[in-house]
Protein backbone atom coordinates (compact mmCIF):
# COMPACT_ATOMS: atom_id res chain seq x y z
CA UNK A 1 0.00 0.00 0.00
CA UNK A 2 1.15 3.41 -1.27
CA UNK A 3 1.88 5.63 1.83
CA UNK A 4 0.90 9.96 1.93
CA UNK A 5 3.82 10.46 1.42
CA UNK A 6 4.67 8.17 -1.70
CA UNK A 7 1.48 9.57 -3.16
CA UNK A 8 2.64 13.09 -3.05
CA UNK A 9 5.98 12.48 -4.73
CA UNK A 10 4.10 10.71 -7.64
CA UNK A 11 1.28 13.44 -7.75
CA UNK A 12 2.38 15.04 -10.66
CA UNK A 13 3.15 12.13 -12.47
CA UNK A 14 -0.54 10.73 -11.80
CA UNK A 15 -1.54 14.33 -13.03
CA UNK A 16 0.71 14.18 -16.02
CA UNK A 17 -0.52 10.35 -16.65
CA UNK A 18 2.70 9.44 -16.36
CA UNK A 19 2.64 6.65 -14.22
CA UNK A 20 2.31 2.75 -15.21
CA UNK A 21 -1.29 1.11 -14.79
CA UNK A 22 -0.31 -0.88 -11.56
CA UNK A 23 1.35 2.72 -9.97
CA UNK A 24 -1.87 4.51 -11.23
CA UNK A 25 -4.23 1.66 -9.77
CA UNK A 26 -2.36 2.06 -6.24
CA UNK A 27 -2.73 5.77 -6.33
CA UNK A 28 -6.44 5.22 -6.80
CA UNK A 29 -7.00 2.72 -3.57
CA UNK A 30 -5.07 5.16 -1.94
CA UNK A 31 -7.11 8.28 -2.52
CA UNK A 32 -10.42 5.63 -1.82
CA UNK A 33 -9.55 5.35 2.00
CA UNK A 34 -7.56 8.99 2.44
CA UNK A 35 -9.05 12.03 2.30
CA UNK A 36 -6.03 14.06 3.12
CA UNK A 37 -4.91 12.95 -0.24
CA UNK A 38 -7.75 13.39 -1.92
CA UNK A 39 -8.35 17.31 -0.79
CA UNK A 40 -3.99 17.30 -1.61
CA UNK A 41 -4.78 16.35 -5.27
CA UNK A 42 -7.77 18.66 -5.37
CA UNK A 43 -5.59 21.31 -3.90
CA UNK A 44 -3.07 20.70 -6.46
CA UNK A 45 -5.51 20.74 -9.57
CA UNK A 46 -6.30 24.09 -8.46
CA UNK A 47 -2.61 24.97 -7.81
CA UNK A 48 -2.08 24.04 -11.74
CA UNK A 49 -5.10 25.81 -12.88
CA UNK A 50 -4.39 28.84 -11.02
CA UNK A 51 -1.19 29.28 -12.11
CA UNK A 52 -2.99 28.50 -16.01
CA UNK A 53 -5.27 31.72 -15.20
CA UNK A 54 -2.17 33.84 -14.41
CA UNK A 55 -2.08 36.92 -16.72
CA UNK A 56 0.21 36.66 -19.40
CA UNK A 57 2.77 39.78 -19.60
CA UNK A 58 1.35 41.21 -22.97
CA UNK A 59 3.41 41.41 -25.95
CA UNK A 60 4.67 44.92 -25.84
CA UNK A 61 4.41 46.23 -29.10
CA UNK A 62 2.90 43.15 -31.56
CA UNK A 63 1.21 45.85 -33.87
CA UNK A 64 4.89 46.99 -34.87
CA UNK A 65 6.11 43.42 -35.12
CA UNK A 66 3.70 42.68 -37.42
CA UNK A 67 3.97 44.91 -39.81
CA UNK A 68 7.40 44.60 -39.37
CA UNK A 69 7.20 40.86 -40.67
CA UNK A 70 4.41 41.50 -42.99
CA UNK A 71 7.52 43.78 -45.01
CA UNK A 72 10.15 41.19 -44.44
CA UNK A 73 7.89 38.98 -46.28
CA UNK A 74 7.28 41.54 -49.05
CA UNK A 75 10.91 41.98 -49.36
CA UNK A 76 11.80 38.21 -49.14
CA UNK B 1 -6.76 26.73 -33.64
CA UNK B 2 -8.25 24.17 -35.96
CA UNK B 3 -6.97 23.18 -38.52
CA UNK B 4 -9.44 25.28 -40.72
CA UNK B 5 -8.49 28.31 -38.85
CA UNK B 6 -4.75 27.56 -38.98
CA UNK B 7 -5.14 27.28 -42.83
CA UNK B 8 -6.72 30.40 -43.26
CA UNK B 9 -4.13 32.23 -41.30
CA UNK B 10 -1.29 31.18 -42.88
CA UNK B 11 -3.03 32.46 -46.42
CA UNK B 12 -3.59 35.29 -45.34
CA UNK B 13 -0.30 35.71 -43.95
CA UNK B 14 1.58 34.45 -47.26
CA UNK B 15 -0.46 37.31 -48.86
CA UNK B 16 1.40 39.57 -46.57
CA UNK B 17 -1.63 40.82 -44.48
CA UNK B 18 -0.11 42.91 -41.74
CA UNK B 19 -3.41 41.88 -38.95
CA UNK B 20 -2.73 38.52 -39.71
CA UNK B 21 0.72 38.75 -38.73
CA UNK B 22 -0.57 40.65 -35.85
CA UNK B 23 -2.87 37.66 -34.38
CA UNK B 24 0.01 35.18 -35.46
CA UNK B 25 2.25 37.45 -32.71
CA UNK B 26 -0.59 37.64 -30.35
CA UNK B 27 -1.07 34.34 -30.26
CA UNK B 28 2.20 32.64 -30.01
CA UNK B 29 4.53 35.10 -29.07
CA UNK B 30 3.95 34.04 -25.30
CA UNK B 31 4.67 30.68 -25.92
CA UNK B 32 7.93 31.54 -28.03
CA UNK B 33 9.05 33.50 -25.41
CA UNK B 34 8.64 30.96 -22.66
CA UNK B 35 10.63 28.37 -25.08
CA UNK B 36 13.01 31.25 -26.05
CA UNK B 37 13.70 31.74 -21.99
CA UNK B 38 14.29 28.19 -21.47
CA UNK B 39 17.12 27.74 -23.41
CA UNK B 40 18.65 31.04 -23.48
CA UNK B 41 17.58 32.67 -19.82
CA UNK B 42 15.88 36.13 -19.33
CA UNK B 43 19.25 37.88 -20.81
CA UNK B 44 18.73 36.53 -24.02
CA UNK B 45 15.01 35.19 -24.57
CA UNK B 46 14.08 38.71 -26.46
CA UNK B 47 16.99 38.35 -28.78
CA UNK B 48 16.48 34.41 -29.82
CA UNK B 49 12.37 35.00 -30.05
CA UNK B 50 13.25 37.98 -32.70
CA UNK B 51 15.41 35.50 -34.70
CA UNK B 52 12.92 33.12 -34.83
CA UNK B 53 10.41 35.47 -36.46
CA UNK B 54 12.90 36.61 -39.21
CA UNK B 55 12.96 32.42 -39.40
CA UNK B 56 9.18 32.47 -39.69
CA UNK B 57 9.00 34.93 -42.04
CA UNK B 58 11.54 33.36 -44.67
CA UNK B 59 10.30 29.43 -44.19
CA UNK B 60 6.74 30.41 -44.41
CA UNK B 61 5.97 29.50 -48.03
CA UNK B 62 8.00 25.98 -47.12
CA UNK B 63 5.28 25.08 -43.81
CA UNK B 64 3.94 22.27 -45.11
CA UNK B 65 1.38 21.91 -42.45
CA UNK B 66 2.79 18.27 -41.26
CA UNK B 67 2.48 19.49 -37.64
CA UNK B 68 0.43 22.13 -35.84
CA UNK B 69 1.71 25.76 -36.80
CA UNK B 70 2.29 26.32 -32.94
CA UNK B 71 4.51 23.26 -32.85
CA UNK B 72 6.37 24.53 -36.26
CA UNK B 73 7.07 28.08 -34.62
CA UNK B 74 8.23 25.94 -31.15
CA UNK B 75 10.77 24.18 -32.52
CA UNK B 76 11.96 27.39 -35.00
CA UNK B 77 11.87 29.10 -31.57
CA UNK B 78 14.03 26.34 -29.62
CA UNK B 79 16.51 26.43 -33.25
CA UNK B 80 16.91 30.08 -32.79
CA UNK B 81 17.41 30.27 -29.07
CA UNK B 82 19.94 27.19 -29.06
CA UNK B 83 21.84 28.38 -32.59
CA UNK B 84 22.59 31.72 -30.41
CA UNK B 85 23.83 29.72 -27.09
CA UNK B 86 25.98 27.52 -28.97
CA UNK B 87 28.80 28.25 -27.68
CA UNK B 88 28.61 28.03 -23.88
CA UNK B 89 24.89 25.58 -23.64
CA UNK B 90 23.62 25.50 -20.69
CA UNK B 91 23.88 22.36 -18.96
CA UNK B 92 20.28 21.14 -17.38
CA UNK B 93 20.48 22.42 -14.25
CA UNK B 94 18.66 20.65 -11.59
CA UNK B 95 19.30 22.84 -8.93
CA UNK B 96 16.79 23.84 -6.77
CA UNK B 97 16.50 26.56 -5.18
CA UNK B 98 14.24 26.94 -1.93
CA UNK B 99 10.69 28.72 -2.38
CA UNK B 100 9.72 32.08 -0.38
CA UNK B 101 7.30 29.34 1.35
CA UNK B 102 9.27 25.77 1.09
CA UNK B 103 7.83 22.82 -0.20
CA UNK B 104 5.76 19.92 0.70
CA UNK B 105 8.51 17.99 2.30
CA UNK B 106 9.45 15.50 4.51
CA UNK B 107 8.86 17.14 8.01
CA UNK B 108 5.27 17.02 6.48
CA UNK B 109 5.29 13.46 7.25
CA UNK B 110 5.16 11.31 10.16
CA UNK B 111 8.28 8.20 10.03
CA UNK B 112 5.66 5.73 8.54
CA UNK B 113 4.77 7.93 5.59
CA UNK B 114 1.30 9.24 6.81
CA UNK B 115 0.59 13.17 7.09
CA UNK B 116 1.29 14.52 10.09
CA UNK B 117 -1.33 17.19 9.53
CA UNK B 118 -3.30 16.70 6.41
CA UNK B 119 -3.47 19.79 4.29
CA UNK B 120 -6.30 21.94 5.66
CA UNK B 121 -9.00 23.21 3.47
CA UNK B 122 -9.10 26.40 1.39
CA UNK B 123 -11.08 29.24 1.51
CA UNK B 124 -11.09 30.07 -2.45
CA UNK B 125 -10.76 27.08 -3.76
CA UNK B 126 -11.18 28.58 -7.85
CA UNK B 127 -8.72 30.30 -9.59
CA UNK B 128 -10.69 33.14 -10.08
CA UNK B 129 -11.04 33.37 -6.48
CA UNK B 130 -7.71 32.96 -5.51
CA UNK B 131 -6.36 35.76 -8.52
CA UNK B 132 -9.47 37.92 -7.37
CA UNK B 133 -6.86 39.17 -4.65
CA UNK B 134 -3.89 41.82 -5.73
CA UNK B 135 -1.93 40.58 -3.32
CA UNK B 136 -2.09 36.86 -3.70
CA UNK B 137 -1.46 37.19 -7.47
CA UNK B 138 2.01 39.08 -6.63
CA UNK B 139 2.80 36.57 -3.80
CA UNK B 140 2.81 34.05 -6.76
CA UNK B 141 4.40 35.86 -9.53
CA UNK B 142 6.91 36.32 -6.87
CA UNK B 143 6.98 32.73 -5.97
CA UNK B 144 7.11 32.02 -10.07
CA UNK B 145 10.17 34.43 -9.97
CA UNK B 146 11.89 32.52 -7.26
CA UNK B 147 12.53 29.07 -8.94
CA UNK B 148 14.88 28.31 -11.27
CA UNK B 149 14.95 29.72 -15.10
CA UNK B 150 14.26 25.83 -16.38
CA UNK B 151 12.18 25.02 -13.14
CA UNK B 152 9.82 28.00 -14.04
CA UNK B 153 10.16 27.03 -18.27
CA UNK B 154 9.31 23.82 -17.46
CA UNK B 155 5.99 24.67 -14.92
CA UNK B 156 4.95 27.67 -17.69
CA UNK B 157 4.98 25.37 -20.84
CA UNK B 158 3.27 22.87 -18.99
CA UNK B 159 0.38 24.76 -17.26
CA UNK B 160 0.01 27.68 -19.24
CA UNK B 161 1.34 27.11 -22.79
CA UNK B 162 -0.55 23.25 -22.36
CA UNK B 163 2.11 21.58 -23.51
CA UNK B 164 2.64 17.87 -23.85
CA UNK B 165 5.54 16.59 -21.52
CA UNK B 166 7.62 14.92 -24.29
CA UNK B 167 7.02 18.36 -26.49
CA UNK B 168 9.03 20.13 -24.01
CA UNK B 169 11.89 17.40 -23.80
CA UNK B 170 12.14 18.04 -27.69
CA UNK B 171 12.25 21.70 -27.76
CA UNK B 172 14.77 21.72 -24.62
CA UNK B 173 16.45 18.58 -25.26
CA UNK B 174 16.32 17.54 -21.40
CA UNK B 175 15.57 14.27 -20.48
CA UNK B 176 11.56 13.30 -19.73
CA UNK B 177 12.46 12.29 -16.35
CA UNK B 178 14.46 15.40 -15.48
CA UNK B 179 11.02 17.52 -17.10
CA UNK B 180 8.85 15.31 -14.69
CA UNK B 181 11.24 16.58 -11.71
CA UNK B 182 11.34 20.18 -12.69
CA UNK B 183 7.77 20.07 -12.83
CA UNK B 184 6.97 18.81 -9.70
CA UNK B 185 9.33 20.56 -7.78
CA UNK B 186 8.15 23.80 -9.35
CA UNK B 187 4.25 22.30 -8.43
CA UNK B 188 4.91 21.65 -4.70
CA UNK B 189 6.65 25.68 -4.47
CA UNK B 190 3.46 26.76 -6.03
CA UNK B 191 1.34 24.85 -3.72
CA UNK B 192 3.51 25.86 -0.47
CA UNK B 193 2.71 29.40 -1.43
CA UNK B 194 -1.12 29.30 -2.04
CA UNK B 195 -1.67 27.24 0.66
CA UNK B 196 0.63 30.08 3.02
CA UNK B 197 -1.32 32.47 1.32
CA UNK B 198 -4.94 30.40 2.23
CA UNK B 199 -4.10 29.45 5.93
CA UNK B 200 -2.66 33.55 6.93
CA UNK B 201 -3.98 35.73 4.28
CA UNK B 202 -0.56 37.17 3.89
CA UNK B 203 2.55 36.23 1.15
Amino acid sequence: MLSCKQLVARSSDYLDKQLTLGERLMVRQHLLFCSHCRRFLKQMRVAQATVRALPEEPVVDSQALAERLARELKDS
Amino acid sequence: MTGEQQTRLLERLLKGEQQAFKELVDTYQGAMRAVAYAIVGSRHADEAVQDAWLAVVRNLKGFEQRSSLKTWLLTITANAAKTRYKQNRREVLLDDLPGPHGTIGDERFATDGHWLQGPAAWHEDTPEALLSREQMRECLEHTLLSLSELQRSVLLLRERQGLELEQICNLLDISLSNVRVLLHRARLKVFATLEHFEETGQC
